[in-house]
């Protein structure tokens, strides 16, 4: 766990990528992108179908160590509108574990606008403490927890490199790195964050045995 | 020479150009009308070509066989090669004006010139194994080879135990079935497994084996040199000068390097060198095509002096004129080496010239090992290999493709290839259930099948477009992600995207025999302009060096133990042996020689251990990885290892105590299976054949997909596959692959059981002249150190921080 300060408030984050917030018992989760694997099945490819069962999994065990009563999904909790009709019993089985063990809130992503589920709501922006909880952050300057761009990061260690997924922030910005097994990521040297944040953000990046913080500049 | 022969218009030929048959050339013939499958084991340049064609070309002259069927099919590995075999042949049928329409089919040929091929099939096609599998695919591809008289496959020995040849293996049992009469004859160098090359080829029973013997010995000499040679190191630069007076001597010269980094770097010294201004031309697998091609027509013209090569040239393809062989570095196999020289003076009866230059100390006991063993006739033994089942699935739904199948008509024709002749029914279910759906016990995919029973219970593809994505993704070769290499608007080859990631702008490097300095990648384009540095980066490229043959490696031993042999060493060698038996021991032929010494590194005490195995550098490097695990659990503190193709080097905090502890063989097994699972090279290999099998496609019509991004998904299937199904088909493709290729598990095996009760220790108080060779190593090598990336981290987290004043 690693201590970061955002609007005064303070947040830990874990190696596996759950921002908590334990003075509201909050976790906040980002791109479970869950039944990833499955949705490219009706195009032939016959991806292993386990990584819903596996990111769940992951999830459930890391939260049920602390005292959390909340848990903010921000968005793309789903890869595609009809990933629910694709879950696994045992899948099922872990949602609704999941669902009724916390309140959960569902914050709106791309992947899930033409979803229609009764039993989930959508919101397209949570907020709490001044803090807003989105999927993909805005121009705005308020302070803003989101997602969406999957980042991660390279550091060169001797003559190797290793790339891992990482926690983005600067004064109003923080955004996650996708949680979800099958996901890819987005290097953070890469244009799109340039237009997002005007300084150099910290950067943390999320190691196997530990989180490090590098000066931006170390970072491929 | 008197035989039956009535091929009049091949006689004319001859006879017109001075030449006679060859003796072998009319023994196929006669074999081969006489009902027999041929393997022709032959040393190159020994009329071999014609000799394949012989049965055919008199086949299609006197017997005038169905117009407009395919009546030859030749097979190689080589696209270059295809090419070439095709103006020759074409010289004969040219100039006596014959009927014969031949055509070459390979990944180069015009999709026009495909399709005509199609409806107007030539005579004789040529072609190799890839293009061979996607021409079956066709849904006519049963009435196309159903004429089929002839099948001819070149270099046939590079094939066996290869998953390329598990591929044509496969493809060859089916056109059996098309073509059941058709007569096969196999070419291959010299090998010393015959039989099973013979068995790979044809499984009928009337077979025969013609084995030519060399009649002349090769001329080979390792270079002498008054330059002292070097204690470690690849790159041979001491010997330029003396090289470059050789070329001088000779008309045309091949310099064969074992690396493209190694062949780029030779070749820029060569230049350095070349007041003369002789014509020296560069030749790997990286450069762009047209290079190529344009090197071999000016090396067929005589218009080029030198050619740096790497094994792009070590085939078939003949050059005629060569007189010159230069190897730089040890060949590391004998095999190998004989092909190489056998580019020089490619004609039967002279002898072929070769010159050695070795790199370092070591390499200079490997290449007199080398011609000791050539002397001797000994060859390498490739290590049998049971048909891969990523192939086996890629196979499946090729046949799928073609035509409807039925299963058990499919298993017969599965185990009548060779390297699957075990495979059980069972195996080739769960074969066939992947490609139906992936073969996972969640059976959520089966409403997507990519194959599925027709009414008449038979196997069919679901629709057109599984064969369209087939095509795509054929082949057993996965390359890395590869960029290519733009010069202004001139293409100049292609490069390895990790390389590039690794240069910043302004940096340079050797390619193409040119130095260039990198300015930006654009559009998968390396983006580079010409500069007039003459300390470049060199590239290097992942893979090409072989690891050090069992064979050659008892040979160097041999030498290494008795000290007769060493009064013929240059003096500089003698002499750091013979320090070496004063100082320590020297490695026994079938024992382990192991020294343990302190020594400083950056003002540290570090405690050295060396394991001189000889055992190739794969299994080396498997073996540190091991005796580093257990360093670790006793408490020694090991900081990391170098391997090389010799000897092994651990160094660690705190001494090693008892030696028997490290090198316990039971205990030392257990751990590999578990290390194994953490490697890098079993996520490679998986990656591998999920490629093959056709999990992870190559690309996707209308959809382009970066290597890197496969790479990336591969990596997190892997670890959910694993935990999830353990044994799933391709974690034991992956597995397999991870045990006999890198990790050379066979090998270490047999070297912990060879070594039993045979360890020679010695505790010295300082580095043994032997041992300088390893220690300069480790300033070289970076090692792959994944498993302790971590370390690296905090470390550098650390001295970073206090850089800039954070700590």
């Amino acid at each position: 766990m690693k201590t970061i300060n955002f609007n005064n408030h303070k947040f830990q984050i874990s190696r596996d990528g759950i921002l908590f917030w334990f003075d509201k018992q909050i976790a906040i989760i980002s791109d479970l992108h869950l039944e990833k694997g499955s949705s490219f099945g009706s195009s032939g490819q016959f991806l292993p179908p386990y990584d819903s069962e596996e990111t769940l999994t992951k999830l459930l065990n890391t939260i049920k160590k602390y005292n959390i009563t909340k848990v903010i999904l921000l968005g793309d909790t789903f890869h595609d509108k009809n990933a629910f009709s694709r879950m696994s019993n045992k899948v099922l089985i872990l949602f609704e574990t999941f669902i009724k063990k916390y309140e959960v809130i569902f914050v709106l992503g791309n992947h899930e606008t033409k979803m229609k589920f009764e039993h989930i709501k959508f919101f397209n922006e949570y907020v709490l403490d001044g803090i807003h909880f989105i999927h993909q952050t805005s121009k705005k300057c308020i302070y803003q927890i989101s997602g969406h761009y999957h980042p991660v990061a390279t550091i060169r260690t001797g003559a190797k490199k290793i790339t891992g997924k990482c926690f983005i922030q600067e004064q109003y910005n923080l955004i996650m790195p996708s949680y979800g097994v099958y996901t890819g990521g987005l290097n953070i040297r890469n244009k799109i964050f340039k237009k997002i944040f005007k300084k150099e953000p910290n950067v943390y990046f999320l190691g196997k045995r530990s989180i490090y913080k590098f000066p931006y500049k170390f970072y491929l | 020479m008197p035989h039956i022969l009535k091929i009049k218009p091949i006689d004319n030929w001859l006879k017109k150009n001075n030449w006679n048959y060859y003796d072998h050339q009319i023994e196929t013939l006669k074999l081969s009308q006489n009902g027999f499958d041929v393997l022709l084991v032959a040393p190159t340049g020994g009329g071999k070509t014609l000799a394949g064609f012989l049965p055919s070309l008199n086949d299609l002259i006197n017997n005038r066989p169905k117009k407009n069927k395919l009546h030859t099919l030749y097979i190689s590995p080589l696209k270059a090669l295809t090419i070439d075999v095709h103006r020759n042949l074409n010289n004969p049928i040219e100039d006596q004006g014959l009927d014969i329409r031949v055509e070459t089919r390979t990944g180069d040929t015009s999709a026009y010139k495909k399709n005509r091929q199609k409806v107007l099939p030539p005579h004789m096609l040529m072609t190799t194994p890839e293009s061979l599998a996607l021409l079956l695919s066709n849904k006519e591809s049963k009435d196309y080879f159903k004429d089929l008289r002839y099948l001819i496959i070149d270099e046939i020995h590079v094939l066996v135990n290869s998953k390329r040849g598990d591929l044509l293996s496969l493809n060859l049992s089916r056109i059996n079935s098309m073509s059941p009469d058709c007569k096969r004859i196999g070419l291959s160098a010299t090998v010393k497994n015959k039989n099973t090359v013979l068995k790979f080829l044809t499984s009928k029973k009337k077979t025969k084996i013609l084995n030519v013997e060399e009649t002349s010995h090769p001329k080979i000499e390792i270079l002498e040199t008054n330059t002292r040679v070097p204690w470690s190191g690849h790159m041979a630069s001491y010997a330029i000068k003396d090289i470059y007076q050789k070329i001088k001597k000779s008309s045309l010269t091949i310099v064969f390097v074992n690396t493209r980094a190694q062949a780029e770097l030779v070749f820029n010294k060569l230049w350095q060198e070349n007041d003369k201004n002789l014509r020296i031309a560069i030749h790997h697998g990286s450069l762009e095509k047209e290079i190529r091609r344009k090197v071999e027509s000016l090396m067929s013209l005589g218009k080029i002096d030198c050619v740096v090569a790497t094994s792009s040239l070590d085939l078939g393809i003949d050059w005629g004129d060569i007189d010159l062989v230069i190897q730089i570095g040890s060949p590391k196999g004998i095999s190998r080496f004989l092909q190489r020289i056998g580019r020089s003076n490619h004609k039967f009866d002279e002898p072929s010239n070769a010159l050695l230059v070795p790199s370092n100390r070591f390499e200079y006991l490997e290449c007199l090992s080398a011609i000791n063993s050539i002397k001797n006739k000994l060859l390498d033994e490739t290590k049998e290999k049971k048909g891969s089942l990523d192939v086996l699935a890629q196979h499946i739904l090729g046949v799928a493709c073609s035509a409807p199948f039925h299963v058990d008509e499919l298993y017969n024709q599965v185990i009548n290839a060779w390297p699957y002749r075990h495979l059980t029914k069972i195996k080739f279910f769960e074969v066939l259930e992947f490609v139906k759906n992936g073969g996972y016990s969640l059976k959520y995919y089966e409403q997507y099948s990519k194959i599925a029973l027709n009414k008449n219970k038979l196997y069919a593809i679901k629709n057109k477009s599984i064969r369209n994505r087939y095509k795509l993704n054929v082949g057993t070769i996965v390359e890395s992600y590869m960029l290519k290499v733009k010069l202004g608007n001139r293409t100049l080859g292609q490069v390895e995207e990790w390389f590039i990631e690794g240069l910043n702008e302004g940096d340079t490097f050797l390619f193409s025999g040119r130095v260039l300095e990198y300015q930006t990648i654009l559009n998968d384009n390396v983006i580079v302009k010409s500069t007039s540095h003459t300390q470049p980066k060199i590239p290097s490229y992942a893979g090409g060096r072989l690891p050090l043959s069992t064979e050659l490696s008892i040979e160097v031993r041999k030498l290494l133990s008795k000290k007769q042999f060493w009064k013929n060493f240059p003096n500089q060698i003698n002499e750091w042996l013979k320090l070496q038996s004063k100082f320590s021991n020297l490695p026994s032929l079938n024992g382990l020689l192991v020294e343990t010494f302190p020594r400083l590194v950056s003002g540290k005490k570090r405690f050295f251990l060396i394991c001189y195995t000889f055992e190739g550098r794969n299994a080396n490097q498997t073996l540190g990885f091991l005796i580093l695990r257990k360093m670790q659990r006793i408490g020694c503190k090991p900081i990391s290892f170098v391997a090389t193709d010799y000897a092994l080097a651990i160094w660690s905090i705190n001494e090693v105590k008892d030696i028997n502890i490290i090198l316990n063989d039971d205990l030392m097994l257990d751990d590999l299976y578990e290390w194994l699972e953490e490697t890098p090279l079993l996520k490679k290999n998986f990656r591998d054949a999920a490629i093959i099998s056709g999990l992870i496609e190559r690309s996707i019509p209308g959809q382009k997909k970066t290597g890197k991004q496969v790479l990336f998904n591969s990596d997190l299937i892997f670890n959910v596959l694993r935990k999830h199904e353990p044994k799933h088909l391709l974690l034991e493709v992956a597995r397999d692959d991870s045990y006999r290729g890198l990790i050379d598990l066979d090998r270490l095996s047999e070297f912990l059981k060879r070594i039993e009760n045979n360890i020679t220790y010695k505790k010295l108080d300082r580095i043994s002249p032997l041992a300088v060779p390893l220690i300069l190593e480790i300033n070289r090598q970076t090692i792959d150190k994944s498993e302790m990336e971590e370390y690296f981290l905090e470390e550098l987290e650390n001295e970073i921080l206090s850089e800039v004043g954070l700590n």
